[in-house]
């Protein structure tokens, strides 16, 4: 029952860990009527208490990390981890810069890694469906 | 023009005697080496006499024994006043007293090369994280990154806490941010709320502090390119046409007209889809839902032209040193003219919305008022500006690109409050479809590119754009190598945020969204508030949806 509901309607928290805005642009840009996610359930939730999946864009900040630990820890179990972007899946053209704690798979467990920069809404969409498949099993 | 001459001859007739060296390579671009400690005389001396001039930013260059501050005053074009300092004991005076909008980037210094601005009202950590080890300064040349622990989550509650501490009697603070799902950057801003009213904030930025400006220094000139353009995903073309400018500046690379043009087109395609993209946002932060849709869907087909024309949606990769990198085809040109056609069609019909729905209208107007004089004072630029009474533009102001040649007009509203910050970007977006429209049709012929070595002359240029929230300005340093001595951004967003305090100031919470919607800052964190009486410690939180029904409540009552 829950497993249903969940591949019916997964919640998403969107959090920027310090981005360019390309990704979280693509990411709003779901909600917009041509992408249009909440035909197959897809909500953004504001709140991490109400979250299944944590959609994640940027590399991590060191100024970000302990908050994105923090609103990790807040979410129900089971939780999922989305990785938008080419900064979010390998800490992309700053992976160096000294105010970046490392990758995020290095702080958090990541489930989906979606490349791009940005990567398209589509395959936003897709990485999404991908998860769910996961999710049934 | 004009401006520029006379700020240039009232340094050199009244400050004859601390001028070491005097510049100007370029029109409209002087750069002036004074005698230490005269830097404040200068600055006083064009705000007095220069009509409307302001101050861009500082940046700190390390230049080995000495720290270099470079003063960069827009006064018709730009005068850089560079004052030196010993990097043994960097110690120099402040000039917020004078311009308080110097507030932030002398913080922004302090914090990065560890220049002490004597009289500053209050000096502290504007971007490194909160655990960042004392006596580091990672722009200085010798720096390497040291062995930091991970700081723990406790070091930024820490802060939290203290602020929390000067709640006395009725005022209380209320936390915004980091965390909020609808919009982009994660920031903090603790508002000191008395009742309903906003008596005070304080931002709390860094939280997507990345250190392009130290990487910049490590990547070659052209790989630059593609760094700067990931400064901000929405304003891309922006940075790219800034930072290409001022090495071509450096390097006496002398731009194909065609090139021009075509960076024009893309920087304007930018500007209408970033402007929508605000104006949708405003939509939703007032909660107006549908408008927030119907706009968003309008810049689809925008995005759809950026994307048939630059290869992305949104990281253009368009421009390079010395030109562009792709071509268009008369196609292109073809589906692009009729798109531009039917997005004006769209945009003179929200330009109604703004103008007549009442509750729009009620929400914002007499909302976030930032009067002429503040507004000057504090510096702030681009479209806060120009919704302050002041018609600036670096686009007229200072062209670049093929503007010179393209006729169009700067829309300036005197009403100061967030509705005409609102109109003067539903008005720009009807200007930059005319521009696009006439850059279209005027396309030049010819090359694309010139071919440019990889090392670039030793030199220094200050280059400026309209971004679409405001002048950005880039300031590039070269040694003659491959790669930047150093590379200064200050993005429109930090220009502007220092007006936030002043528009918002005795405003009510429920306008908190829509002002710094109005602002256009490159993040909003005004989704969910903590909030936290401290007579009982009571701690409740409220949905940005909440706030903005609360407040439509009362409107309609």
């Amino acid at each position: 029952m829950l497993k249903w509901a969940r591949t019916k309607s997964p919640w998403l928290l969107h959090f920027n860990t310090g981005a360019c805005n390309g990704c979280d642009i693509e990411v709003v840009a779901l909600l917009t009527p041509r992408y249009d996610v909440e035909r197959f359930g897809i909500k953004l939730e504001p709140s991490p208490r109400h979250a299944d999946v944590l959609v994640v864009t940027g590399p991590v900040t060191k100024q970000c990390a302990p908050r994105l630990k923090m609103i990790y820890e807040q979410m129900p179990s089971p939780k999922f981890v989305i990785a938008v972007g080419a900064c979010a899946c390998s800490g992309g053209i700053f992976q160096d810069c000294y105010n970046i704690s490392g990758r995020l798979d290095e702080i958090i467990p990541v489930d989906v890694y979606i490349p791009g920069c940005p990567p398209k809404p589509e395959a936003i969409v897709q990485g999404v469906a991908k998860l769910l498949g996961k999710l049934k099993g | 023009m004009e401006k520029f001459e006379t700020a240039v001859d009232v340094l050199k007739n009244n400050l004859a005697d601390a001028i070491v060296e005097l510049k100007v390579p370029r029109p409209r671009k002087a750069y002036i080496l004074l005698k230490s400690e005269r830097h404040r005389d200068a600055v006083s001396l064009l705000l007095k006499h220069v009509e409307e001039s302001m101050l861009s930013t500082i940046s700190g260059v390390d230049l080995g024994t000495e720290i270099e501050l470079n003063y960069h005053m827009v006064c018709g074009g730009t005068v850089t006043l560079k004052n030196r300092v010993p990097r043994e004991k960097p110690v120099t005076k402040t000039i917020t007293d004078i311009l308080p909008g110097a507030n932030l980037y002398e913080r922004e210094v302090f914090d990065l090369l560890g220049v002490v601005f004597e009289g500053h009202p209050n000096l502290e950590r504007l971007l490194l994280p909160d655990g960042w080890p004392k006596g580091n300064y990672p722009l200085r040349r010798d720096w390497t990154p040291p062995l930091i622990q991970e700081n723990d989550s406790g070091s930024e509650e820490d802060s939290q806490n203290n602020s929390e501490e000067d709640d006395v009697g009725s005022l209380v603070s209320v936390v915004v941010g980091p965390q909020h799902p609808v919009l982009h950057e994660p920031e903090r801003f603790n508002f000191t709320v008395d009742g309903e009213t906003v008596v005070d904030v304080k931002p709390r930025l860094g939280y997507v502090h990345r250190g392009i400006e130290k990487a910049a220094e490590r990547m070659m000139y052209f790989q630059d390119v593609f760094l700067v353009e990931r400064i901000c995903g929405i304003c891309n073309a922006a940075h790219t046409t800034v930072f290409c400018q001022a090495v071509e500046d450096i390097g006496n690379i002398e731009t194909p007209p065609r090139a021009l043009y075509l960076r024009t087109i893309v920087h304007e395609l930018n500007r209408v889809h970033s402007h929508l993209l605000l104006l949708g946002v405003g939509g939703h932060l007032l909660g107006f839902e549908a408008l927030f849709q119907h706009v968003w869907r309008d810049r689809e087909p925008v995005m759809d032209i950026i994307e048939q024309i630059t290869g992305n949606r949104l990281m253009s990769g368009f421009n390079t040193i010395g030109g562009v990198r792709r071509d268009i085809n008369p196609n292109t040109v073809e589906k692009a003219l009729k798109t531009v056609k039917a997005v004006r069609k769209r945009a003179v019909f929200y330009k109604n919305v703004f103008e007549e729905d009442a509750t729009l209208r009620l929400r914002t107007e007499g909302v976030g008022v930032l009067s002429k004089e503040v507004a000057l004072k504090l510096c702030v630029v681009g479209p806060v500006l120009r919704g302050s009474g002041v018609a600036s533009d670096v686009r007229k102001d200072d062209p670049y690109a093929a503007y010179a040649e393209i006729p169009f007009n700067v829309p300036c509203y005197d009403e100061c409050d967030t509705w005409a910050r609102l109109m003067v970007r539903v008005d720009e977006v009807v200007e930059s479809l005319n521009i696009l429209d006439y850059a279209f049709n005027n396309l030049p012929g010819g090359r694309l590119r010139v071919r440019v070595q990889r090392k670039i002359p030793e030199g220094e240029a200050v280059s400026r754009v309209e971004a679409p929230r405001g002048e950005l300005i880039h300031y590039v340093k070269s040694d003659g190598t491959a790669y930047p001595y150093r590379v200064k951004v200050r993005a429109p967003t930090l220009a502007n945020l220092l007006a936030f305090p002043d528009a918002i100031r005795g405003g009510y919470i429920a306008d908190i969204p829509s002002v710094m919607g109005s602002l256009d800052p490159c993040f909003s964190c005004t989704d969910r508030m903590a909030f936290v009486d401290t007579a009982n410690g009571q701690k409740w939180r409220w949905s940005l949806d909440d706030v903005n029904s609360h407040k439509n409540r009362r409107v309609l009552l």
